[in-house]
């Protein structure tokens, strides 16, 4: 049998398969390393260099007076680096008995938050000392198991605040996904509520990183030299426009009571002092908080997680006669001279409407009807002026719409008009009735606190409001360059100064008249112009409203005072108000002129 | 008899032993490398060893040169004999155990397998040059893959894929050299053909297709066309019956060999990494002990069956280049002295020499570049390891003992 080709053909036919398998090979090379070659470099760069973030030091908060209200403080933070911990089950469970987490618990942990093999994952914040030592004793048998320093939220000031300040926690899956938080992983801490979340992106600072080479076992080789290390910024000082002494005092002063306060600079919508009780430590909060503390808050029938001032909504009895008073002025349907007479009650067909006072207030005009808040004179008013004119000028007021305070989920009041009773009532199923009630501010009508301050500013100001502020500025702590936010003062259209001008008078006699209700709110000389409310509720006792401005004839500072169930509204909201002029005006004279 | 002037070393081609000299150097400055920065004891001792084995390997190559072709010649079917029964020792051995490669004889641990790769080319090539032999007929063709696939099954048993199909992979081209004709190559590889399309009703059905043209092209008897069609109907129905007895591990070695099932996972991070290293070599490379992937431990087997990969990343494309022409020297000069020999029996040595060679190059370097499976072959002369490194200088022995005895008959 002849082969079929000779040796010669074969040693060709071999070397060329050579040639070819080798050329491949070769050509790979190149794709590999010359082709590809950046990406790849990349790739092992990114093997070789583990980046750390260093979080920045969150923006303290201050008061207006520079005085520190929430604060830093180091605290220990425990994670586990999933490569090391997954090699032997032990690790977790030692862990997971010191740091009482159920080792399954820790292990969705790990599974959930891991980023990359040797990246640490936190597996509890702020471990008490006792804890840290209990895994300083077993460092031996926690390999993979770190812990770092971090700060913690710390308020020593006294204030408490917690409605404004909000707290901080870990960021939630949910936020992850916000465009917001791009970059930011599980375990970070972010701004849960009030201006820990309002002023997160100010407050945050920008997180530096350090470069460090790591071995494929993930053990820290060395410092990177050939990358440097970008510092992390701080993060931005909130000067508030609060005023700790007053702030403290209104804390002090509501303690036992269901309620709050609002105080502000009419002048330029800074708010001195915002206070809703009861409330709850912040500092619950600057650590994890157990599921107990949780549910004993949520559940808590005083609600003390609501910040009553900025979320709640009330009936704002008598102080809304305000509106009523104004809506007849502007509209010249009365001239202040207009005189009603009260025995204590009207009727409207069959039915019989109340005054507070069931002996009657006899004739009273204009000013004697603010100054004795007679229900009886403003049912007539309300009569003339009806529910239409009620409505348009509760608008103008903007009690439809939120103060757009720097706090977040604030409330907008409700007012009802003839399309909202329409709706809840069905067309024509509302009586006239209905208007005697608003004009009494019962009702339907529901407004926040804040509105109600705002009211008090707005006539002030006779027309003029400032947006309503907590923050003073933002003060950057590496240069101390300070940066204000703009405010504006904005007028009210359609309501002429001689309106104000009659409000003001008939809010001076409420608490300098001889017969005011809120004659309980003076103090020494100090003039005050404000408004009592005792409004009624189906939760039992009434609200005890006060609103108001001081010095009444160049007014400096405007308040809202509520006691929830507190009966009456001068009786009890009001000498609240006294405490606040007294403090103002007295107290902290040196003080204020400073800032 | 052997006369004392069978024993030359002149006429030698040097050239092929200065090239693996240069491999062997660089093999240790990788070597080297790798323990570069390293406390571990361990690792710094394999250079030391694997300098020692060096010099033990080029002993064993002086021998394989010195050795007459007619000792071998005598020997060959001895050597096979006591190779396969070391191969059953190591089963029976280790009887028991997951991995059964090794034998231990006192302070000594070796790998028949290994061994198993010289002496079954020799048996190979004696059985061939045999004058008498036909490769026109079945039987002979039938009993030298026999000779090749005993060992083969024996290593497949321990289990050493990989290197069980380096003995598959020198049937065809030393069968072929040997005189081999196309009809009969067809006859060996259509089982395999139809093996692949088993799986699938219509592959099988176009392959049996595909044969019954072959058959109408060259014509043999009738009996021989249906035994033929027979055989390779039988092979199809084996098949998927022996395939669902193999390892999973196994399986998923030979589908990635066959390039049908990608690695996502497990054994591809040795590649993944392996091809990072590479490529981040660059053009000039990363410098000698500086490579990011070596020196910091992201390569797999750095020493041993990812040796390549170190040099890819430090001696970049350059320094692999490099390497590939040092190794395309040895394989051309030993198809090229496989040629020129006179003596068929040296010159199926040496072409079987030489594919084990290249067998192991084209698939070690194809693995770490991910173009080939991880199989689990070394790199000859580069890669750490004692006896792999004296089985190569004994093949390097074996061709430069051809080159000398070119003339003879």
């Amino acid at each position: 049998m002849q082969p079929i080709m000779t040796l010669v053909r074969k040693q060709y036919l071999y070397s060329t398969s050579i040639v070819i398998l080798f050329l491949i090979l070769i050509t790979r090379f190149f794709y590999l390393q010359i082709y590809k070659q950046a990406q790849y470099f990349k790739a092992s760069e990114k093997n070789r260099i583990r980046e750390v973030v260093v979080e920045p030091t969150r923006g303290l908060i201050l008061d207006r007076n520079g005085e520190v209200l929430v604060d830093n403080h180091p605290s220990y933070s425990v994670y586990a680096i999933p490569f090391e911990v997954n090699k032997s089950d032990s690790v977790l469970n030692l862990a997971g008995q010191i740091l009482n987490i159920m080792p399954d618990e820790i292990r969705n942990i790990i599974k959930n938050g891991r980023t990359g093999r040797f990246t640490p994952i936190k597996l509890k914040r702020q471990i008490d000392f006792e804890t840290l030592s209990r895994i300083e004793e077993r460092r031996l048998d926690l390999p993979g198991i770190i812990y770092k320093i971090e700060p913690r939220r710390y308020y020593h000031s006294g204030v408490r605040a917690p409605h404004i300040f909000g707290y901080l926690g870990e960021i939630t899956k949910e936020e992850l996904n916000q465009a917001e938080f791009k970059g930011f992983y599980l375990g970070n801490i972010v701004g849960k509520k009030g201006l820990e979340k309002f002023y997160e992106n100010e407050l945050r600072g920008m997180r530096g990183y350090q470069y460090i080479e790591v071995d494929a076992l993930g053990r820290e080789i060395r410092k990177v030299t050939d990358k440097p290390e970008i510092l992390s910024l701080p993060g931005k000082n909130l000067y508030l426009t609060i005023d700790a002494k007053l702030q403290l005092l209104l804390e002090a002063r509501l303690d036992t009571l269901r309620g709050g306060a609002v105080v502000i600079d009419c002048t330029n919508g800074d708010v001195l002092a915002l206070v809703s009780k009861p409330d709850y430590d912040p500092d619950i909060f600057s650590k994890p908080i157990s599921s107990e503390s949780w549910k004993d808050l949520v559940n808590d029938p005083d609600t003390p997680l609501y910040d009553r001032m900025v979320q709640s909504l009330y009936p704002p009895g008598s102080t809304y006669k305000l509106v009523l008073a104004a809506a007849a002025l502007e509209l010249g349907i009365v001239k202040p001279d207009w005189k009603a007479f009260c025995p204590g009650y009207t009727w409207l067909g069959y039915r019989k409407y109340d005054c507070w006072n069931l002996a009657g207030h006899g004739e009273l005009d204009f000013l004697g009807a603010i100054e004795q808040s007679c229900n009886v004179y403003f049912y007539k008013l309300g009569l003339k002026v009806g529910l239409d004119n009620w409505a348009k000028f509760s608008k103008l007021f903007l009690f439809d719409k939120p103060t757009n305070i720097d706090l977040i989920d604030e409330k907008s009041g409700l007012v009802p008009d003839r399309d909202y009773l329409d709706n809840q009532f069905g067309e024509g199923g509302w009586s006239r009735g209905m208007i005697l009630n608003l004009s009494i501010g019962q009702g339907d009508l529901l407004v926040t606190p804040l509105q109600m301050v705002r009211l008090a500013m707005i006539i002030a100001n006779e027309g003029v409001y400032y947006q309503l502020h907590l923050l003073n500025y933002l003060e950057d702590p590496i240069d101390g360059t300070r940066k204000w936010p703009s405010i504006d003062s904005i007028r009210i259209s359609g309501i002429s100064q001689h309106t104000y001008k009659i409000l003001k008078q008939g809010m001076y006699r409420v608490c300098q008249g001889e017969h005011g209700t809120g004659r309980a709110a003076t103090y020494r000389n100090i003039a005050i112009a404000g408004k009592t409310g005792t409004a009624e509720n189906p939760h039992g006792e009434a609200h005890a409203w006060f609103i108001g401005y001081a010095p009444a004839n160049k007014p400096k500072i405007a308040f809202c005072i509520l006691v929830e169930n507190g009966g009456s509204g001068g009786k009890v909201a009001a000498p609240i108000a006294r405490e606040i002029i007294k403090y103002y005006f007295f107290t902290s004279k040196v003080n204020r002129d400073k800032i | 008899m052997i006369k004392f002037s069978d024993i030359k070393i002149t006429g030698a081609d040097y050239s092929i032993i200065f090239v693996v000299l240069t491999l062997i150097f660089i093999g240790l400055l990788a070597i080297y490398s790798v323990s570069y920065q390293v406390e571990s004891l361990a690792l710094k001792a394999n250079f030391t060893r694997q300098v020692l084995w060096f010099f033990i390997s080029v002993i064993f190559m002086f021998i394989a040169i010195l050795v007459p072709t007619k000792a071998l010649h005598a020997s060959a079917y001895g050597l096979y004999i006591i190779t396969i029964i070391l191969l059953v020792l190591t089963l029976v051995l280790n009887r028991g155990n997951v991995v059964a490669r090794w034998i231990t004889i006192g302070p000594i641990r070796f790998q028949p397998a290994e061994f198993a790769k010289i002496s079954i080319i020799i048996a190979l090539a004696r059985y061939l040059s045999h004058e008498k032999r036909n490769l026109s007929k079945l039987k002979d063709i039938a009993i030298a893959v026999g000779i090749v696939f005993l060992p083969f099954i024996l290593i497949v048993k321990q289990p050493d894929l990989g290197t069980a199909l380096v003995f598959l992979a020198i049937i065809l081209p030393v069968l072929f050299w040997a005189g081999l004709s196309s009809f009969f190559l067809f006859l060996i590889v259509a089982p395999f053909i139809v093996m692949i399309s088993s799986f699938n009703y219509y592959t099988y059905f176009l392959a049996m297709i595909l044969i019954a043209i072959v058959l109408f092209i060259f014509k043999p008897t009738i009996a021989r066309s249906i035994l033929i069609v027979v055989v390779n109907i039988i092979v199809g129905i084996l098949t998927p019956i022996l395939w669902s007895n193999l390892h999973e591990y196994q399986k998923h070695r030979i589908l990635t060999f066959l390039g049908m099932e990608m690695d996502p996972h497990g054994l591809s991070y040795q590649v993944i990494q392996s091809k990072v290293a590479i490529g981040s070599g660059g053009f000039w490379g990363k410098g000698l002990f500086k490579g990011t992937q070596t020196q910091l431990r992201f390569l797999p087997e750095q020493h041993t069956d990812f040796v390549f990969s170190v040099i890819g990343e430090e001696l970049g494309f350059i320094g692999s280049l490099f390497v590939m022409i040092l190794f395309f020297i040895i394989l051309l000069r030993g198809i090229y002295i496989a040629a020129k020999v006179r003596n068929k029996f040296s010159g199926l040595m040496v072409i079987g020499a030489t594919v084990i060679l290249g067998f192991h190059i084209i698939v070690n370097i194809g693995m770490t570049v991910g173009m080939m499976p991880v199989t689990g072959l070394p790199l000859p002369f580069l890669s750490y390891g004692g006896s792999f490194l004296v089985v190569c200088m004994i093949l390097i022995g074996i061709i430069i003992n051809a080159s000398i005895r070119r003339f003879n008959y």
